[in-house]
């Protein structure tokens, strides 16, 4: 069984990241997480994990260059990015 | 019920802080645990996110109106949401790490279990910062 686990991860990072962004930036958003997952913060985990699992079989006979880069590549800065943007997004908001 | 959870994410915490590197010195080593125990410390990746939504969603917003009330009010606003957050993006690196081993990929793998370990101690110390914000 084949599968791309990069651009599974690849895929988790970024929707990991705009979902944690539009949550805050749209209520409605983050309400309608709720509502469908009974938290937000679960709405979050399901869809992170989906994302991980449909893209990862998707692309599982991709092994191509992402933005030019290597999936390899792209997976690890992808995820670095994530975490990057969520902790930098929290100190902005805080701040402003 | 409190306890058990929080002793339940504590010890699956720290588990997630050791296990990489248990794994790391299996993969240097050839030995053939290594398949089994990447496949354990994804599942137990994925367990972890049981305790930590019991105490996040049930526990955690009475500590939050503390935190938010208190002299760091950040302690909730910066560190707790990043923790909450971080920790949703922890197993899909443990699990990505574990299917590279699966796929043979060990040497790849190596660089991924050190973030996963790395990512399980710092949400750790944010824990405790929050802890601290509440007064604990």
């Amino acid at each position: 069984m084949k599968f791309n686990a990069y651009a599974g991860m690849i895929a988790s990072s970024w929707l990991l990241a705009a979902m944690v962004v539009a949550s805050e930036l749209a209520p409605s958003f983050k309400q309608a997480l709720a509502s469908a997952f009974s938290h937000h913060w679960i709405g979050k985990g399901v869809l992170t994990a989906l994302a991980f699992v449909i893209i990862g079989f998707a692309f599982a006979s991709n092994a191509g260059k992402i933005a030019g880069k290597r999936q390899e590549d792209a997976a690890w800065w992808s995820a670095l990015g994530s975490l990057v943007v969520i902790i930098a997004f929290f100190v902005f908001e805080f701040v402003s | 019920m409190r306890d058990l959870v929080y002793f339940a994410h504590l010890l699956l915490g720290m588990a997630l802080v050791a296990l990489p590197f248990v794994i790391r010195s299996l993969l240097e080593k050839k030995s053939a645990l290594a398949k089994p125990v990447s496949i354990a410390t994804a599942a137990l990746s994925w367990i972890m996110l049981l305790p930590s939504g019991i105490l996040y969603t049930v526990f955690y917003p009475a500590t939050k109106t503390v935190v938010k009330a208190g002299s760091w009010p950040w302690a909730h606003s910066i560190v707790m949401e990043t923790k909450e957050h971080w920790g949703l993006l922890l197993p899909v690196i443990v699990t990505l790490a574990a299917i590279l081993v699966l796929q043979n990929k060990g040497k790849e793998s190596r660089k991924w279990w050190l973030l996963a370990a790395v990512l399980a101690l710092l949400i750790g110390v944010l824990g405790r910062i929050v802890k601290m914000g509440a007064g604990a």
